[in-house]
């Protein structure tokens, strides 16, 4: 009988257009993610094959994000199908076993399910097999990642959402409630997610993912290249224990849904239900009717009574969908997924920010995304089709209203519903920042974000109202809304980037507490109006597509809504908003694409390979250096307007004549006058920004000469990508890089990523210039045409702002400049030449003053974050007393911070005594726990400590220069907070450092470096760097690694070219450490070393004299590994810390009470030690601090079994 | 009245529902007879505006049924065959939308007039009671009380006493001869009773064509003196179907009892009975398919 039933499934299935469509679509989608080259998806990237395991099961698991889809096709579709088509009755009425049906029901269901992603797989292999694919990028068919993502991911999270969804199905005999299941799913997916950024709460998101991507990811996060390429994860841990969970969960919900599932008509019902109905069948009909006159009435049909109309259904509807508890849940369901962005979004090593209104901006504009596209998707499908799915629909459609109000009803609905969202978000918000102790709430503001929040669902549920109302049934519905979420995600990701094609698309807008919304708000509004005409020509036409009587073919509908357009008024609404969305197009493509320029990714990266080809040449090709800079720089902050006048000293420091000036201006800058020796141009090239001036008498060797520039850089309305925010009202961040000319090829312009090189027949050339080349070291590696140089500039900006640039303040003045009204000029000046790396800012700031012996320290910052300046005015203090103790004095008068908008970045960036500060960054930081680490305190320490390393001490352009800037900064900076917060803050701070570098190691696009070799790679000199360096210090002993940096800031401070490298600071370790520590040295520095440390067993036994001996057993390894991560094995040749620990009262073990700890030398392998200690040992541990880089740390200490 | 001329529809399917209707129905009850597949909802939905012939005219008086739609809204109330309920909403509510939706926009008036239907079809008691919890004969009341909004000066009920009991089924049809004595009522119905109970006229539509017009009881009449009946074995009625123009096969207590169309007796145990509507209705689809017959 099953059988029999299964068969029939299947032939139904194997002749439902649906399924093929589905099957068709979704193996499309994974042929293009493999065979168009243009797509980086599934991490596919840099040295990992695009067909390499893990990325085959990333994709796999990526598709399995949209079984949601299947299974509510499939399983929904197939288990409400006998009571949607009345069929019930028969099927159930035949002599079949419940088991039987309700298998073959689910049964089919899951199998169509399981058929559509084995398509998609199918559609992955073809992709691997084009022949246009760049050969080197793909490895062996992994057929087992095939077979390993349908076993572990694909096969068992169809099998538990099939489960619950048919559960639902077979008990509420509701679509909404199966559907608001599969939400209820997709939510926990989010909500796991946003755990996964805290350390701490890692495994619950792991555990809680129903989808096991979290799991996966925890058990492949710290694979490298070459783990990706060649293995397959192994199922234990935390995968294994998700797997189980889920698995279980859908076995329950499988046993709950045959045992309640009842074969009559109506379904499961509550008690409370029963009663009601009960009560119906006991009153009877009652006699026949009496004779009654009905009251004479008249039929209106006039445009007000429509109106009416339109009012009353609206309101019919809106009871319909707002009252109904599926509403309520999906609400709590996004408040919750809102709670958990809010908890965990923000958070920078654990610590979270406070919630500041711009914060909350993030949440309710990025938190609703997905899941409030849901709901709209699930939504308009339900109410186009609600009359034709309870069969009101002929009575309805035999009604007089004119077809725009049902669909103008249903549309407003939508819009409610969005409604409803935005302002349970915000309040929800509100009630958020109230709860955290913060009070200053901004209602007017808030009124923004909701109306910025949600018109883009406004937009997309227009479209969606469409594509249900043009397509023949629901699901057909569904399909297409889905590939249009799909399709809208993917685009980009293919390269096609212009929101101009990507409906409902716009350029960002970022809210800054400083800035507002400031000039993004208009540009962003055009796109939204853009698209909003669109919205509306869409629901015209949907209003003539609207389905109104019988069922009529694609044609015959087109036939008719054609006929209806032209005799309807409507004709003239959608001509008015084609019109307006043409001409807003027009006016966003003249922004885009005239005024500024736009290039798709693969056009932009062609011209770079364009570039390199007619220009590498001049990389040897002689040039100036710039010795002074002097400028006076007019910032107009409304008018959106810079104006610098601008002059350098230049000098022939080469041996050899030059001939021509080679310079690099941003090409959106307008040049108003260039003034310096007589000169042509010879050849212009404005797209790559690139001008080569002959110069008619060649600058002689040790030549100066003065170079004179006017420019002006002026709002040019908005790019494809966005607003440019270099200058804005309050937060204006401007930089020599940026806007100053500069001299020489520009190796920076280069295309880095080898796979892109190749593609455009470019030859592989190193990241950076080996550690051994003298000639690259006559630059540093922030500047290829100045060493150090004098810097001068006047800045005004309008009178209610302060203007900043490093130097000492000369003078202030405010003054009425004709045609420009009042105006605040600031004069600043160096007194020592500086490293060539400037900046400019203004804004409306409010000034905290302090002092550190004869220094002044002074913070810029918006009057609205006042929070952390004290910390960071704390954290100059004591970074300025560590610094000047153990390195060197400091070469300035003055340390200021200054807050810039958080639109320019999440970075603090230290020029010559001037620190610009994001505000995101810090000044939000919420510090009032104080077990969270104080990442203000770090992050200050570290920018002072460049002015050691960088502005002190600067590395040559070659491999390993950030270490000797960011390294040592992060080195200083965990030094100062050491001796602020103590060793168990270190601890947990490093942490951190260690899981992002362990993290980052599979996204390198080349190859990973050791430390002293890096490559400017950020997950290497700062993240590795902290960890290598905590363990130097502790290895070696503070005194002796601050000597040796002292040591070297003596010898190198200040240096003329050819600059120093990080090797000769390892010299220098090596000099002035014992010589045992060689091998250290070399592990941290010179090679790419794990660890892989962990205690077997441990044993304790009390003595009769009250103390304990302990025998541990130890398994230490050490391996290297190469760029792509390739390991081979190493000796164990350092000694590694052995402790013994004991309980603390309070059980954390920050108080724990180290009984012992030592450096002990340990065998290679297994071994064991047995120690005495005088109280009762509860853990023990091999590097329990986790000093050494090991993958897994979690296993270095275990509990003491006492005998 | 309500005139229809030439109307043929061909679904995109092949299927000929309607073959050149041409039909006039004046006020009163008027039936539609027909088996299911004949064509009568694609002519009840064309008529009722849900749907578009491929050829042909409806007027109701000097309205175009098909080229003002929406006037004709206003002049046409319709019971589908297939008529469901939002389940959670009360009678009332319900009443009260569809009356807004008719174009009864004035608040007072309308709750008067729901009032009052809901008064003529029995159900005002009922009026706070989810639809989801009526009997089928209640929400069949409900139906009519909905496509009695507006006086409409036509009423079109498409099989509305299938699946009700003889109780409900008596109640409704009186509430239907009530309300259709000034205005055009069709009652499209395979239930050949319906019709012999209620309509003053009829007609009988199969494969698209009309077969009959006219009123029952003339078509009665003209076969009085033709119908027979034999209580037959099983294994004759084969034989019985081959020979004669059998109309119509029941089981009377097992046993099988013919009914057959014949000028003069054919002899051998059959019977003169008198004949009712079902013959006439049997007699017309046993009919090779010939112009329509005017009985009247």
């Amino acid at each position: 009988m099953l059988a029999r039933i299964l068969a029939f499934e299947r032939r139904l299935i194997l002749n439902s257009p649906l399924f093929w469509i589905v099957a068709l679509v979704f193996g499309g989608f994974g042929f293009a993610m493999m065979a168009s080259d243009n797509v980086s998806f599934g991490g596919g990237i840099g040295n990992v094959h695009r067909n390499a395991p893990l990325v085959v099961i990333n994709l796999l698991a990526a598709f399995s994000f949209l079984s949601p889809l299947l299974v509510t096709i499939f399983i929904a579709g197939a288990a409400l199908r006998d009571f949607e088509q009345n069929t019930a009755e028969q099927f159930f009425t035949t002599p079949m076993r419940k088991r039987d049906y309700l298998l073959g029901r689910f049964g089919g269901g899951f199998i169509a399910a399981c058929g559509v992603m084995v398509v998609c797989a199918l559609g992955l292999f073809l992709g691997s097999k084009m022949p246009w694919l760049d050969q080197s990028r793909l490895g062996a068919t992994p057929l087992g990642a095939y077979l390993w993502s349908f076993a572990i991911l694909v096969v068992p999270n169809l099998l538990f959402l099939a489960a619950l969804v048919f559960a639902l199905a077979t008990l509420t005999r509701s679509m909404l409630y199966t559907y608001l299941g599969v939400i209820g799913f997709v939510v926990l997916n989010v909500v796991a997610g946003n755990m996964t950024s805290n350390l701490d709460a890692r495994w619950i998101g792991a555990l809680a993912d129903p989808f096991g991507s979290d799991a996966l990811g925890d058990i492949t996060r710290y694979w490298s290249s070459n783990d990706m390429n060649t293995r397959l994860p192994s199922l234990s841990g935390l995968l294994l224990a998700n797997r189980a969970l889920w698995l279980a969960a859908a076995g329950l919900l499988l046993i709950a849904a045959f045992r309640l599932f009842r074969s009559d008509r109506e379904g499961l019902r509550w008690s409370r239900r029963k009663k009601v109905a009960a009560a119906a069948v006991t009153v009877e009909a009652g006699p026949t009717n009496s004779r009654i006159a009905l009251p004479e009435i008249v039929l209106q049909d006039s445009p007000a009574a429509h109106w009416r109309q339109f009012l009353h259904q609206t309101r019919f509807e809106l009871r319909g969908v707002l009252t109904g508890a599926p509403f309520l849940v999906m609400l709590l369901l996004g408040l919750l997924v809102m709670f958990t962005v809010l908890t965990f979004s923000g958070e920078i090593v654990g610590t979270k920010v406070l919630p500041v209104t711009s914060h909350m901006d993030t949440v309710l504009r990025g938190g609703l995304g997905l899941f409030l596209t849901l709901v709209l998707a699930v939504y308009a499908g339900e109410l186009v089709w609600r009359e034709r799915s309870l069969r009101i629909a002929e009575v309805a459609d035999a009604c007089a209203a004119p077809n725009w109000v049902a669909l103008a009803a249903k549309y407003v609905t939508l819009v409610a519903v969005i409604a409803v969202f935005c302002v349970a978000g915000v309040l929800f918000c509100i009630g958020y920042q109230l709860a955290h102790g913060y009070t200053n709430i901004q209602p007017g503001l808030y009124v923004k974000i909701a109306l910025l929040t949600a018109l883009p669902f406004m937009i997309t549920a227009a479209l969606f109202m469409f594509l249900q109302t043009i397509s023949e049934n629901k699901f057909f519905g569904y399909l297409l809304i889905v590939i249009f979420i799909v399709a809208r995600a993917g685009l980009p990701i293919a390269g096609y980037n212009h929101p101009l094609y990507n409906y409902g698309t716009g350029i960002p807008v970022p809210l800054s507490d400083m800035n507002g919304f400031g000039h993004f708000l208009l540009p962003a509004l055009t796109f939204r109006a853009y698209w909003g005409a669109l919205a509306i020509a869409l629901l015209v036409l949907a209003s003539a597509f609207w389905h109104r009587g019988t069922a009529l073919t694609f044609r015959e509908r087109l036939r008719l809504a054609r006929a209806r357009l032209a005799r309807s008024s409507g004709r003239f609404v959608l001509a008015g908003s084609l019109v307006a969305f043409v001409a807003l197009g027009v006016w966003i493509f003249y922004n885009t694409n005239i005024r500024n320029e736009y290039l798709s990714e693969d056009a932009s990266k062609e011209r770079r390979a364009e570039f390199e080809k007619a220009n590498r040449p001049l990389k040897d090709e002689p040039q100036p250096r710039i010795t002074a800079i002097k400028t006076d720089v007019d910032i107009f902050p409304t008018d959106l307007r810079v104006v610098v006048r601008g002059h350098y000293r230049l000098e022939n420091r080469t041996q050899l004549p030059i001939t021509q000036f080679i310079v690099d201006l941003d090409r959106d800058i307008v040049v108003r006058r260039l003034d310096f020796a007589a000169h042509s141009a010879a050849r212009i090239d404005r797209a790559n920004s690139f001008t080569i001036y002959k110069l008619e008498q060649p600058m002689a060797p040790g030549a100066q000469m003065d170079f004179d520039f006017e420019l002006e850089i002026a709002e040019r309305g908005f790019s494809a990508t966005g607003v440019d925010s270099a200058i804005a009202y309050n937060g204006t961040f401007l930089n020599n890089i940026g806007v100053l000319p500069q001299f020489g090829y520009q190796q920076g312009r280069q295309l880095s990523d080898r796979n892109d090189r190749r593609k455009y027949g470019l030859p592989d050339i190193p990241r950076m210039a080996p550690i051994d080349d003298m000639a690259a070291r006559a630059n540093t590696y922030i500047s290829s045409d100045a060493d150090w140089i004098d810097f001068e500039t006047t800045i005004s900006t309008s009178p209610d702002q302060i203007a900043l640039s490093p130097g000492y303040l000369e003078k202030e003045w405010t003054a009425d400049v004709p045609g420009q009204g009042m105006r605040r000029f600031f004069h600043y000046k160096t007194d020592t030449k500086i490293v060539p790396f400037v900046s400019w800012l203004s804004a409306r700031w409010a000034v905290k003053k302090d002092r550190w012996n004869d220094i002044a320290i002074e913070v810029y910052y918006d009057p609205q974050h006042p929070y952390n300046v004290d910390r960071m005015i704390a954290a100059v203090k004591k970074s300025l007393d560590y610094y000047t103790k153990n390195f060197s004095p400091y070469q300035f008068r003055q340390v200021r911070i200054l807050e810039f908008p958080n639109f320019h970045g999440s970075f603090a960036q230290s020029f010559a005594n001037t620190i610009p500060y994001s505000e995101a960054v810090g000044f939000i930081a919420d510090l009032r726990n104080k077990d969270d680490i104080d990442y203000v305190f770090y992050i200050t320490a570290h920018e002072v400590a460049h002015q050691w390393w960088a502005h002190q001490v600067i590395g040559g352009n070659v491999q390993g220069a950030t270490m000797l800037s960011e390294s040592l900064a992060q080195y200083s900076a965990l030094m100062v907070m050491e001796h602020e917060f103590g060793a168990t803050q270190m601890r947990k701070f490093l942490k951190y450092e260690l899981d992002n570098y362990l993290r980052s190691r599979a996204t390198e696009r080349v190859k990973e470096q050791p430390l002293a070799l890096n490559e400017n790679q950020q997950y290497i000199h700062y993240r590795k760097a902290s960890v290598v360096l905590y363990a130097l210090k502790d290895y070696l002993g503070e005194d002796v690694v601050n000597a040796t940096l002292a040591a070297f800031i003596k010898a190198k401070a200040f240096q003329p070219p050819p600059y120093t490298t990080s090797y000769e600071l390892l010299d220098q370790l090596r000099a002035q450490s014992d010589p045992k520590w060689k091998p250290l040295i070399a592990d941290l520095f010179d090679k790419i070393t794990f660890f892989d440390d962990r205690v077997t067993s441990a044993t304790a036994k009390k003595r009769d004299d009250g103390k304990y001996d302990v025998a541990i057993s130890l398994h230490a390894e050490k391996k290297y590994t190469d760029g792509t991560g390739r390991e081979t094995p190493g000796s164990v040749d350092i000694p590694i810390d052995i402790g013994v620990f004991a309980r603390s009262a309070d059980g954390k073990e920050a108080n724990e009470k180290i009984l012992f700890l030592d450096k002990r030398s340990v065998a290679d392998g297994d071994s064991t030690i047995t120690l005495t200690v005088d109280a009762e040992p509860y853990e023990v541990g091999i590097d329990p601090y986790n000093k050494l880089v090991d993958r897994n740390s979690e296993d270095n200490r275990k509990k003491v079994t006492l005998n | 009245m309500l005139a229809i001329r030439n109307l043929s529809k061909t679904y995109a399917n092949g299927v000929h529902a309607l073959k050149g209707i041409s039909l006039d129905i004046p006020n009163g009850m008027f039936g539609l007879l027909g088996p299911n597949g004949a064509g009568k909802s694609t002519l009840m939905r064309t008529i009722a505006t849900l749907q578009d012939p491929d050829s042909g005219s409806i007027h109701l008086d000097d309205l175009d049924i098909l080229a003002d739609k929406q006037s004709a809204r206003r002049t046409l109330g319709y019971l589908p065959q297939e008529f469901g309920v939002y389940p959670k909403v009360t009678a009332e509510v319900m009443l009260d939308h569809f009356a807004m939706l008719k174009g009864v926009v004035d608040k007072k008036e309308r709750k008067a007039l729901v009032e009052a239907l809901l008064r003529q079809v029995n159900l005002w008691e009922k009026r706070y009671f989810r639809l989801g919890t009526f009997s089928g004969g209640m929400r069949q009341r409900f139906g009519i009380a909905q496509a009695l909004i507006g006086a409409p000066r036509l009423i079109i009920v498409d099989e509305p006493t299938a699946g009700l009991d003889p109780e409900e089924r008596n109640r409704f049809l009186n509430l239907l001869a009530e309300v259709g004595e000034k205005v055009v009522v069709i009652l499209s119905t395979h239930i050949v009773d319906d019709v012999t109970d209620l309509c003053p006229r009829m007609a009988i539509i199969a494969q698209g064509e009309l077969r009959l017009v006219g009123e029952p009881l003339e078509a009665i009449r003209s076969l009085a003196g033709r119908v027979w009946r034999k209580t037959a074995a099983k294994e004759e009625l084969a034989t019985l179907r081959e020979q004669h123009n059998l109309l119509s096969t029941r089981l009377v207590g097992g046993q099988p009892v013919v009914h057959i169309l014949s000028d003069h007796s054919p002899g051998d145990g059959f019977a003169l009975v008198a004949p009712n509507l079902e013959d006439v209705y049997f007699g017309e689809l046993r009919r090779a398919a010939t112009p329509v017959a005017q009985a009247a």
